[in-house]
């Protein structure tokens, strides 16, 4: 089989699969594990303090914002665009609707997209540096807090680059881009539960159970 | 004190200690440095890095790693950080986007290091203190008893009519102090009981353990005698049949 069909066909399923299915574990654990060994959680299961401390996490309520403004602001207007342009991208939802699952929805305009995943990758190289010349940050960064940055944003550099045009004087790109594209989306999708990036889902049973860990002393974080 | 670090007693006290809340806070802390501003030792130390929250429990994230495979230069590393560089006051935990509960872990670190004979002397020795007598400070139930009537003598010169209650069954609370109170400050039990009278407040002491409310060997993560002590004065309450437990201070 041709290799790019390979990326476009196969690959694109067990990148999926792995990322579903791994979520799916990592939660199962997570739950299986904390009923033996957490037993506070469900010994002082709260639903006031659980959706009280995800809503306000999930929304701009916090404590941080007023703490360190500049960097949450930017930390959600990352999270919005890193969620927002994949799914609501034109292009993305065209290959839903020829999919064998025929899904379609309505789409972004192409500018927005353009703009949001600029405004994406700028603070992606904010955080890159911040991580590089903050002495604070430096010392508790692993290797793989770099290198999952650079993750994370390849998917959208190349998305620009393949949706724009930028790299077509150069025969390499204008051949491979839309191969480089997907790869680098899988490569995310396959990442996510096996790293830190997993807090896309676990940001709920993480902030949940400190919630009510906090709660049961009448405390709402 | 045991010389040798044995990495499988590290492993086994770990195994049933680390749940799914510690090992999910390792995988997802995503070191966004959010926490570093909120820790008082790194601002009190001049932004030291080496105080943000988030890198003192790497050593839990290392021990594990290595199975327990660490020697007894690392956990000394591992105790000045716990001891003197973490108060476990939670407030990191406040501003964490995902909640992470630093300070328990700093705790099951310093519930390892005990296990492993490693603890501030002071807190040794009020253990040793809880287990023998129930409070810290080792005063005898019959010590106790005599201080507290002793206060009740010396207040009754000032306020005629004063009493202090010892063992009233069904009063509405049980009062209990610090232990260093009876021992070293006692005039403080007598101001409050001079403020109870006053208040007109239906209270009472209790003779047997249970009275000292401190729970000393909860900062070395001592659990069973941190349990022990809480169940005492529960277990008190209930014999006398009180609406509420007040804490002195």
């Amino acid at each position: 089989m041709d290799f790019f069909l390979f990326v476009e066909g196969p690959l694109l399923w067990i990148a999926f699969l792995v990322f579903i299915i791994g979520s799916i574990i990592r939660v199962s654990m997570f739950v299986f594990v904390s009923t033996k060994k957490d037993k506070i959680i469900y010994q002082h299961f709260s639903w006031k303090y659980l959706f009280s401390t995800i809503i306000r996490w999930l929304l701009p309520l916090n404590k941080d914002i007023p703490k360190n403004p500049i960097f949450t602001i930017l930390a959600y207007i990352f999270h919005i665009c890193l969620i927002v342009v994949p799914i609501w991208y034109a292009g993305h939802i065209t290959l839903w609707e020829e999919s064998r699952f025929e899904w379609s929805w309505t789409a972004m305009p192409d500018e927005l997209a353009d703009w949001m995943t600029l405004i994406f990758l700028g603070i992606a190289i904010f955080f890159l540096l911040r991580r590089i010349f903050s002495a604070d940050i430096r010392l508790i960064s692993t290797f793989s807090d770099y290198f999952l940055i650079i993750i994370t944003a390849l998917p959208f550099l190349t998305g620009y680059f393949l949706t724009n045009g930028t790299l077509d004087s150069i025969t390499f790109f204008s051949d491979n881009i839309q191969l480089i594209h997907m790869l680098s989306g899988e490569l995310m999708l396959i990442l996510i539960p096996f790293t830190k990036l997993s807090h896309y889902i676990l940001f709920f049973f993480s902030r949940g159970a400190s919630g009510i860990e906090f709660g049961r002393r009448g405390y709402s974080i | 004190m045991s010389e040798e670090i044995k990495p499988n007693e590290i492993v086994d006290f770990l195994k049933p200690r680390v749940g799914a809340r510690f090992k999910m806070w390792l995988g997802i802390c995503a070191h966004c440095g959010l926490c570093a501003n909120t820790c008082h030792y790194y601002t009190a130390n001049e932004k030291d890095p080496k105080m943000i929250p988030s890198y003192k429990i790497r050593f839990l994230k290392e021990i594990l790693k290595k199975k327990g495979n660490v020697d007894k230069d690392y956990l000394q590393k591992v105790y000045e950080t716990v001891y003197y560089e973490c108060n476990m006051c939670r407030r990191c935990t406040l501003y964490c986007p995902f909640g992470i509960d630093i300070a328990l872990m700093i705790s099951l670190l310093r519930a390892l290091l005990f296990s492993q004979g490693m603890a501030p002397e002071g807190l040794v020795k009020a253990i040793e203190n809880y287990k023998e007598s129930g409070n810290q400070m080792a005063v005898s139930d019959e010590d106790w008893v005599e201080t507290v009537k002793w206060c009740e003598e010396e207040m009754a010169e000032e306020l005629v009519g004063l009493e202090i209650p010892i063992d009233k069954k069904g009063a509405k609370i049980l009062y209990t102090v610090n232990a260093r109170e009876p021992m070293f400050y006692p005039q403080d039990m007598m101001e409050v009981a001079k403020i109870f009278y006053v208040a007109g407040e239906d209270y009472t002491y209790c003779s047997k353990p249970g009275w000292d409310d401190t729970n000393l060997s909860m900062f070395c993560g001592d659990l069973k005698t941190s349990k022990m002590i809480v169940e005492n004065t529960f277990k008190r309450a209930k014999e006398l049949e009180v609406q509420q437990v007040a804490i002195t201070e």
